[in-house]
């Protein structure tokens, strides 16, 4: 399988070129274009049933959903995918030594034998309407990863702390734990700050420059209420 | 006259630089700047009807603006709503269909009439699509990047990527294969067959909005 990024401008994309026997997997909303020859299958990820992924999809996260690119004449096919909001795409060479973890909204697919384990982050994700979901990319190939804005990469040598807003992915050789930025929870809570991920180990991290929540915020607060 | 498309791909402007009787026509909300002894004419081309017709049917402005320089030197400068890229296409008597929405400027005698995108397109962005034709230059833009697909045989995009196509293809709209359709809004797709170009944008103003709507608050009262 051979990608070729269209590091266009603000809107980056990436053309993926399948051969006969290639698996492309990519988040289910992220194809725009593919040649005729291309098969989609459709499947969930949720933990042990839907409704995780039903109120992640409340939450406006991600839908969980993945597609499964491969052609299906024995010739070869190619798929574009590109993210929702303006930014930059960077591919990953995932080592089958070490894992990543890409955050939910960040991801955008990988080569379809690799292995994808969900990471959900418990109860106190859902609180503060966040995107706490990773998903776990394991095995030897390409990850496609989508920011809001640009990429940037962070080695990581000790401690660091992220706003969860804005981790794109990283190594799992990396330890992390969630928790909000200080004070209280109320004040937390009123202050709007959002969570934070402790980082503590080695490894590589890639940050977005922009926060896809903060965005949303921005525009939503400016439109008038929906219905439930 | 003489143009340039600056800032592409991400934020493409069109400038024109015109010399006495150069026309112009434009989306009417495009003028972003302008300079010298234009003068502006606020047209229905084509007639009420088929001004009429554009608004209700394509969704492109009633009105379409006609400049016409009554002197040398002058400047026109025309900026889509969205931040994107930007296609110059000539055009020397044939027809391109454009999505809705898609059409900035045409110099010479291109003009855009709406047309009936049979139910085939509908669920797509519009029921109707513009069709193009004349000689000159036509501008097109779109909400992302901008890439051009030579087509020989099938190819497919997905509903809403779709900014032009030649009239040599002809489309369908299918759904995706082994989809839980229910679980979706967004898995029609179009299906372009033949030989020909079609031009593909990289993002969606409809996904864009989507993933804003969780972000609005919610109405409270019940009666609401």
């Amino acid at each position: 399988m051979d990608i070729t990024l269209q590091p266009n401008g603000a809107f980056h994309s990436a053309l993926v070129h399948l051969a006969p026997g290639d698996l492309f997997k990519s988040d289910s909303g992220a194809m725009f274009r593919a040649s005729s020859n291309v098969d989609n299958d459709v499947t969930t990820i949720s933990r042990g049933g839907g409704l995780l992924a039903g109120l992640k999809r409340l939450a406006g996260g991600d839908t969980f959903f993945l597609s499964t690119f491969q052609t299906t004449d024995g010739r070869a096919g190619e798929v574009g995918v590109a993210p929702t909001l303006q930014g930059h795409l960077e591919q990953v060479d995932v080592q089958a030594d070490q894992p990543w973890l890409c955050a939910g909204g960040s991801f955008l697919g990988c080569d379809g034998h690799m292995d994808l384990t969900p990471r959900f982050q418990g109860l106190k994700g859902f609180f503060s309407g966040e995107n706490l979901f990773f998903m776990e990319v394991s095995g030897t190939g390409p990850l496609l990863v989508g920011a809001y804005g640009s990429i940037s990469e962070v080695l990581v040598d000790g401690e660091l702390i992220v706003d969860t807003g804005h981790v794109v992915a990283f190594e799992s050789s990396l330890s992390y734990t969630l928790s909000k930025t200080g004070g209280s929870w109320l004040t937390s809570f009123l202050a709007g700050e959002g969570f934070v991920l402790h980082f503590a180990g080695q490894g590589r991290l890639l940050v977005q420059s922009h926060n896809p929540r903060e965005f949303g915020a921005l525009l939503g607060r400016r439109l008038p209420p929906r219905r439930q | 006259m003489r143009h340039v498309i600056e800032h592409r791909p991400s934020y493409s402007l069109l400038s024109l630089f015109m010399d006495t009787g150069d026309q112009v026509l434009s989306d009417s909300g495009a003028m972003a700047w302008m300079s010298g002894p234009l003068e502006v004419k606020t047209s229905t081309r084509g007639g009420v009807l088929q001004g009429l017709k554009r608004k209700l049917l394509a969704g492109e402005s009633f009105f379409q603006n006609e400049y016409t320089a009554a002197g040398d030197g002058c400047e026109l400068a025309l900026a889509p709503g969205s931040a994107g890229d930007m296609v110059e296409y000539p055009m020397n008597g044939e027809e391109l269909f454009l999505e809705r929405g898609a059409f900035l400027a045409s110099t010479g005698s291109v003009v855009c009439d709406s047309k009936w995108g049979g139910l085939k397109g509908l669920f797509n962005e519009g029921l109707f699509i513009l069709r193009c034709s004349g000689t000159g230059i036509l501008f097109f833009h779109a909400y992302g990047d901008i890439q051009c697909v030579d087509v020989d045989g099938e190819y497919v995009i997905d509903n809403g990527y779709a900014v032009a196509w030649e009239p040599s293809l002809d489309y369908r709209l299918t759904r995706a294969r082994k989809i839980r359709s229910f679980l979706f809004g967004d898995q029609l797709l179009l299906r372009f067959s033949g030989r020909g170009r079609v031009w593909v944008q990289s993002r969606s103003p409809q996904s864009l909005a989507n993933f804003v709507h969780p972000f609005r608050r919610v109405r409270r009262s019940n009666n609401g």
